[in-house]
């Protein structure tokens, strides 16, 4: 503490400065938003009022206080122009008088002070505007910064659901015609090799039907994790339902992708167990394999979907190479196959016909009708070599309607010599018969040609009869009600089955030429019994018979012998047209 | 108006339309604002001379009713619309009384948000995220928030000065409903919101004009829809009122208080 000379101190000098603390408060508050209560601002002026009135009395005096006490000012907030202003009229008008301060040069002495408060003030403004800048900038770069990153993020989540498959994640089919047609194209090396494995699973709607969509969706799931495992380094995408497909770029021949293909099928023949369920499949596939050079995209997948059919036809469960001698002629079956429509459609189908002639006098009974088509490309063709694809396509059905509604459109225009003219007779095949309609439809044919209804024999196979439904039964019933002649095709080649014989009003059985080619060799004489017993089978359910394949005036005179009613065949005439075969008999 | 956004690509953020945050910021005196913050603050003061002292009152509401909670026993804190977290921020005020407090600042401005994380760097008690208030559910959801609050204890949400950015088509009640929901009983609300009660009309309309170049255009209500939204809080003293009227700390502190044109309250969840 001090000597005698020490500086007298008011006794009122805490409670003056309290009073000078409270109106510097009052002076401030409201300027800028002080984030303290008004005690806590009274409690820190208060502070600052005593730092500064010390100063005042110091000697030397230090201007560092000033700037001490601006630098605490601006720190606690209390820093605006208008703060700074009101600070510096209240400490200019009361400091000095509230405290009572008395020295030499207390003017010049709170000038000097003031001056460093303000400028201290105004410096820590300054830094604290920049700084504050600064941080608000460097706020901005980073939002911007991340939402650049967040959009840079959604476009890469983007492409990916654009390329891959949402249920089992991996590529689709756009993603993979993509890298197909980058293997593909590019000019580096022509040796260069491709290959493909079209991989399906068998029966997997079976899996979906027995244990429901959700458990059959993550078989799925499984069975892509597997096969992406079991091939990889290859792309593997799924091309929808249960089907995918493998890339194997830069191929050394068949064996690497056979070899991809065996992996695959060993990847999914294991069962997964899913919700406590075995699923237990297999899959097939298709492999291609071949030069880049003079293949494209669409070439490489239709040739491996052709390859994976045939691994299924095949019964599945195997895979299959592609090869291209079996391909190009599925391809002109297929291409013949399609062509019929437009056939029908231009006229290039014709009828010509085989008499069915009696043998006990001769006379001409009636004439099968036999279609042909006239290919503009192909030359005349018979019906073997299109009428089993019309078969498989349903493609038989407007085809045999037409041969019926010509058959019977021509047939009504035959005259004969003497007695009934010649019935058409005319095969109906197994979609045909099996199509509802079917009667109304003849009804109204012949209804249009007048041509009478005996007058017409439809030629039905054993192997339509070979079936439960009873909708051909009742359809053939009422066919016979009619009166239109039943016969049943190529007798004896299949079941032969008798039930039918009974239930059907069958009027005619055509036996086939097998039976009668066996008469031409006079030791074989199973043919001849097997003949003779038809035929008094027939005659005893009162069925006349046909014998079919008739080739020498032998055969017919044997024929005639044990019974058989008709004939036909090379002996009695060739295919022709009707007019030729009328002609022929004036 | 911007450009079109496909519908996969995030918002991106616009630094030259000025942000409600930011000019916040001005009004308390901060310099974390752009020019066009500023622009568009001075625009308002024209409209609206008292502005900047409508934000200082609304942040000494925030302050009082912080300290309030705090004392309440509350120690975590879900400040929806934080905006700017500079002076006299909730994880502050209420850890300088509880160093214990939790603090979630939740905000739609991703440069506000940005910053935030910057300040709050190394406070392992607060977190901020970037959210709607409109989207109460996914704050609810949110696993930064989960990580930070214990909802089967008390916690405050402060809804302070943001709900005037909320329209009525966006359902504000359904929006508090949904909060209040997510909270245990003790539980606090604390809203505030500009309010035109004996307000004249040319005064208002200007102002809504001014934030209608914002990205947030400004929604007033009646204190009667503001007491509204306490449906199912017990309104603690003095209930809804100006906000320099709630809890001032001198009498004259709450002079002239219909000017601060916010009004606020706190409400508790019983039970």
């Amino acid at each position: 503490m001090g000597s005698g000379d020490s500086v007298d101190e008011p006794p009122d000098t805490c409670s003056s400065a309290g009073a000078f603390a409270r109106a510097w408060a009052k002076a401030v508050a409201g300027t800028s938003y002080l984030p303290m209560t008004d005690a806590q601002l009274e409690t820190l002026l208060q502070r600052l009022t005593d730092l500064l009135s010390e100063a005042l009395r110091a000697e030397p005096l230090d201007l560092r206080v000033g700037h001490k006490v601006a630098d605490e000012l601006v720190n606690a907030h209390i820093a605006s122009a208008e703060a700074l202003g009101r600070t510096v009229e209240v400490i200019q008008l009361r400091l000095v008088r509230d405290l009572d301060l008395v020295c030499d040069d207390v003017e010049d002495r709170m000038a000097r002070l003031l001056a460093a408060v303000a400028t201290g003030y105004a410096r820590a403004l300054r830094d604290r505007t920049l700084d504050e800048q600064e941080s608000i900038r460097r706020a901005a770069l980073t939002a911007r910064a991340e939402a650049e990153q967040a959009l840079r993020a959604s476009e890469a989540r983007f492409r990916h659901q654009a390329t891959h498959d949402p249920l089992t994640d991996l590529p689709n089919r756009t993603l993979f015609a993509e890298r197909l047609a980058a293997a593909v194209g590019g000019t580096a090396g022509s040796g260069r090799r491709v290959g493909l494995c079209f991989v399906d699973v068998d029966r997997f709607k079976r899996v979906n039907d027995s244990f429901g969509h959700q458990i059959g969706d993550r078989a799925l799931v499984a069975a892509a994790r597997r096969l992406r495992r079991a091939v990889e380094p290859h792309l593997v995408a799924r091309l929808g339902g249960d089907a995918f497909v493998v890339l194997v770029e830069r191929s050394t021949g068949t064996g690497d992708v056979v070899a991809v293909a065996e992996a695959a099928l060993a990847a999914l023949s294991e069962p997964v167990v899913v919700d406590g369920h075995d699923v237990t499949v297999t899959a097939s596939v298709g492999v291609v394999e071949r030069r880049v050079a003079g293949t494209s995209p669409d070439d490489l997948m239709r040739a491996a979907g052709s390859t994976l059919h045939w691994a299924k036809t095949a019964g599945g469960a195997r895979w299959a190479l592609y090869d291209a001698e079996r391909d190009g002629r599925e391809q002109a079956r297929q291409e013949l196959s399609a062509a019929i429509p437009a056939g029908l459609e231009r006229g290039e189908f014709f009828l010509d016909y085989q008499p069915l002639t009696s043998l006990q006098n001769g006379s001409l009974l009636g004439m099968e009708a036999l279609v042909r088509w006239r290919h503009p490309q192909l030359g005349v063709l018979r019906p073997d070599s299109f009428i089993g694809l019309a078969e498989e396509t349903g493609l038989i059905v407007p085809l045999g309607g037409w041969v019926l509604a010509e058959a019977c459109r021509e047939a009504v225009g035959w005259r004969a010599t003497s007695g009934e003219p010649p019935y058409v007779s005319v095969n109906l095949a197994v979609r045909q018969v099996h199509r509802p309609g079917l009667v109304q439809e003849v009804q109204a044919l012949l209804r249009r040609t007048g041509l009478p209804p005996e007058r017409l024999q439809l030629e039905i196979t054993e192997s339509t009869m070979m079936t439960t439904a009873e909708e051909p039964v009742r359809a053939l019933r009422a066919l016979a009600d009619l009166g239109i002649r039943i016969a049943i095709d190529d007798f004896g080649t299949g079941y032969s089955n008798l039930a039918y014989l009974r239930d059907l009003p069958v009027t005619e059985l055509k036996v086939a030429g097998e039976f009668v080619r066996g008469l031409r060799a006079p030791e074989a004489r199973a043919d001849e019994r097997i003949l003779a017993s038809l035929v008094s089978l027939a005659h005893a359910l009162d069925l006349t018979v046909t014998a079919e394949g008739v080739e020498t005036g032998g055969q017919a005179e044997r024929l005639r012998a044990i019974g058989c009613d008709a004939g036909q065949g090379w002996h009695f005439g060739r295919p022709a047209p009707a007019d030729h075969i009328l002609a022929r008999l004036k | 108006m911007a450009l079109q956004r496909p519908d996969w690509a995030p918002e991106t953020i616009d630094v030259e339309r000025p942000s409600v945050a930011r000019m916040y910021d001005y009004y308390l005196g901060g310099s974390h604002n752009f020019a066009v913050d500023r622009a568009a603050a001075r625009a308002m003061v024209a409209a609206v001379p008292q502005a900047p002292l409508m934000a200082q009152a609304n942040r000494a509401f925030l302050r009082r009713a912080v300290q309030f909670l705090t004392a309440a026993g509350i120690r975590q804190f879900l400040d929806i619309g934080s905006g700017i977290p500079t002076v006299g921020n909730v994880h502050e005020i209420a850890q300088r009384h509880a160093p214990d407090s939790r603090v979630v600042y939740v905000d739609v401005d991703p440069v506000a948000v940005a910053h935030s994380r910057e300040i709050l760097a190394g406070n392992d008690r607060t977190t901020v995220v970037q959210e709607d208030l409109r989207h109460p559910d996914r704050i609810l959801a949110h696993p930064d928030v989960r990580a930070v609050l214990d909802f089967s204890r008390p916690v405050a949400v402060l809804v302070v000065a943001v709900l005037h950015f909320v329209a009525d088509d966006d359902r504000p009640a359904e929006v508090l409903r949904t909060l209040r929901s997510a909270l245990a009983p003790g539980s606090y609300l604390v809203l505030s919101q500009a309010s035109d009660d004996g307000r004249d009309e040319a005064e208002r309309t200007e102002a809504e004009e001014v934030y209608r170049r914002t990205d947030n255009p400004l929604w007033v209500r009646s204190r009667a829809e503001l007491t509204g939204f306490f449906d199912g809080f017990e309104l603690v003293e003095p209930g809804v009122v100006w906000v320099p009227q709630w809890r001032p700390e001198t009498p004259e502190s709450a002079e002239d208080a219909e000017r601060a044109v916010f009004l606020g309250g706190v409400g508790r969840l019983g039970g």
